[in-house]
């Protein structure tokens, strides 16, 4: 666990220098939680922050970029508040999720003046270095109002890493990019991360966070469901319980049959239907075939009960 | 101030539908001005073009319709379309953000009112010169614009609102409770101006009188720009996501 540290971790060593902490962080609106004492540090690496809409993702990424105050804890990056600190713009990059831009600006210059608002010392130079990164060259000098969601996006990073901050946060970043677009970025921000960035995006897709971020923070209901390294997250998902709905030709007698398996620890007879419960996914979908064939009954659907996000981060808070 | 940030507002406001519109606007004091002149209407010259021309038609009606339209445009339409967060991700300070919109909002309503002043006096006056007239309203023109557009700058980091907030504040307080309530007068960026434009006019009171003197009006104008410019930038360094949208 080498950029993510939470305070629910259980093994986590303590990083040499956190670029990122958040300490007992709360933000409430009126009676509404939408992030409920989260604590966790970051150090160099990718981290995806990852969770159902409507988590408290978003809110957590804007206290990181100085747009929220914390109602309770301390968010502090690179070692100052982020709240009401204009100064640390200077060394981070924010991606916002609104996919809106200037739409008069070309795409050169919505980065061209980015590079001015830093105050880089050759603003062109730098703008240039920056479309080059996105793969935006060929359409920079085109109205940006005209580019595509997933062209827009590009341009929002370019805007982001033209002053080539030590910390970068991205909203739904991959939002209308295509698979190449994806891949493309996903590139990027791998290098930036080996060469040291801290990078922190947010994403409702499992697979997007998969395949990008070595660390992650589960956010359920403004709560820090899980935070680590992701393949020990993976392995919390994937062993959960799981329940699996059968039609079958003879459901008593498969039920009977089921019983009897190590994966399955219940099974339920229900609307002309058979409801198992399996803690192994993987082994139970290999093994009703055989048990069926076995019992000499014939099955007609087999499907799992819930596979949706939603009910494996609940599993992950109740767990 | 940030010449960037200057440079990406004048092109917002040009670029924009409300900016042409207002132009048209600014044309009907001097459509009028040319329609009382060729009519051969006789009341006094001097005393309808500096009060109910210049008094009430452009600086009670252009001037805060201009200020209150580019003064909520210049951040107002940041804050609404979401491209407030490129401008407030940067290590600028807030009050410089303020202050290089403010100045736009204040270069383009000055402009804007400034032709239509000159231009619709120039058409009604038999001198331009006369009474220091256009004198007096061209810097109460220039004075009214900074502090109206500092006003409405404010409005537009308060709220999302802004403009229908602006109109009730020009329409309602400044057209009708001012009028009802003379000691309301403090609180009108009208009368300021008007009171202004009494201290540079020589004419006589029978021509044009208004209800501050001009020493307490500039008082006003310097206390209440300051005022506004100033809780705007803590205002905006308190600006969180999600407000003002």
């Amino acid at each position: 666990m080498s950029a993510a540290q939470a305070a629910t971790g259980d093994s986590a060593p303590e990083a040499p220098a956190a670029a990122i902490e958040v300490v007992n962080v709360s933000r409430w609106y009126g009676n509404i939680v939408a992030v409920n004492d989260i604590s966790f540090s970051l150090g160099p690496g990718i981290t995806g922050l990852l969770g159902p809409n409507g988590a408290g993702k978003s809110t957590l990424l804007h206290m990181l970029s100085g747009f929220l105050a914390p109602s309770a804890g301390s968010v502090r990056v690179l070692g100052e508040p982020a709240w009401q600190n204009e100064a640390l713009y200077a060394r981070v990059g924010l991606v916002p999720e609104r996919e809106s831009v200037y739409p008069f600006l070309s795409g050169h210059d919505f980065v061209l003046l980015s590079a001015r608002l830093h105050k880089l010392p050759d603003p062109r130079a730098a703008a240039a270095k920056a479309i080059k990164e996105v793969d935006l060259e060929p359409a920079q000098h085109r109205a940006a109002g005209g580019y595509s969601k997933g062209m827009k996006q590009r341009l929002k990073v370019a805007a982001a890493i033209v002053h080539e901050p030590p910390v970068l946060l991205l909203d739904e970043p991959f939002n209308g990019a295509d698979p190449r677009q994806r891949l493309h970025m996903m590139d990027m921000l791998r290098r930036m991360a080996a060469e040291g960035t801290t990078i922190v995006f947010s994403s409702h897709i499992l697979e997007e966070v998969e395949r990008l971020a070595e660390n992650v923070l589960v956010v359920v209901s403004g709560r820090l469901a899980a935070a680590g390294d992701f393949r020990h997250i993976r392995r919390l998902m994937t062993d959960r319980p799981h329940t699996f709905t059968l039609r079958t030709s003879d459901n008593r007698r498969l039920a009977a049959a089921l019983v009897g398996d190590p994966a399955v620890f219940g099974v339920e007879l229900q609307d002309g239907a058979l409801s198992v419960r399996t803690s192994d996914f993987a082994a139970f979908t290999l093994a009703v075939a055989k048990v069926a064939k076995d019992a000499d009954v014939s099955l007609l659907e087999l499907r799992p009960t819930d596979e949706s996000l939603e009910s494996v981060f609940s599993y992950l808070v109740n767990r | 101030m940030n010449a960037a940030i200057v440079g990406l507002t004048v092109r917002q406001l040009l670029g924009a539908k409300r900016t042409m519109l207002l132009v048209l606007v600014a044309l009907i004091p001097v459509v009028i001005a040319a329609i009382r002149r060729f009519s051969g209407n006789d009341v006094d010259t001097d005393h309808w073009t500096a009060t109910t021309l210049l008094g009430q038609l452009v600086v009670g009606t252009l001037l805060p319709l201009g200020a209150l339209i580019f003064g909520t445009a210049t951040l107002g339409s940041e804050f609404e379309d979401g491209t407030a967060v490129y401008l407030l991700s940067k290590p600028i300070a807030r009050w410089r953000i303020v202050a290089s919109k403010l100045v736009v909002a204040w270069g383009a309503t000055s402009l804007l009112v400034l032709v239509s002043t000159v231009a619709s006096a120039a058409v009604s006056l038999e001198s331009v010169g006369e009474g220091a007239i256009l004198a007096g309203f061209v810097i109460a023109v220039v004075l009214g614009a900074l502090v109206y557009c500092s006003f409405f700058v404010l409005l537009s980091i308060l709220t999302s609102r802004a403009l229908i907030v602006g109109l009730l504040y020009v329409f309602i307080w400044e057209g009708v409770l001012t009028r009802l309530f003379g000691g309301l007068r403090i609180l009108s960026v009208r009368k300021y101006a008007l009171g202004v434009a009494d201290q540079i006019i020589t004419a006589p009171s029978t021509v044009f009188e208004a209800d501050l003197g001009g020493g307490r009006a500039m008082f006003l104008i310097v206390a209440v720009t300051a005022l506004t410019f100033v809780y705007a930038a803590r205002r905006l360094r308190s600006w969180e996501i999600g407000e003002s949208t």
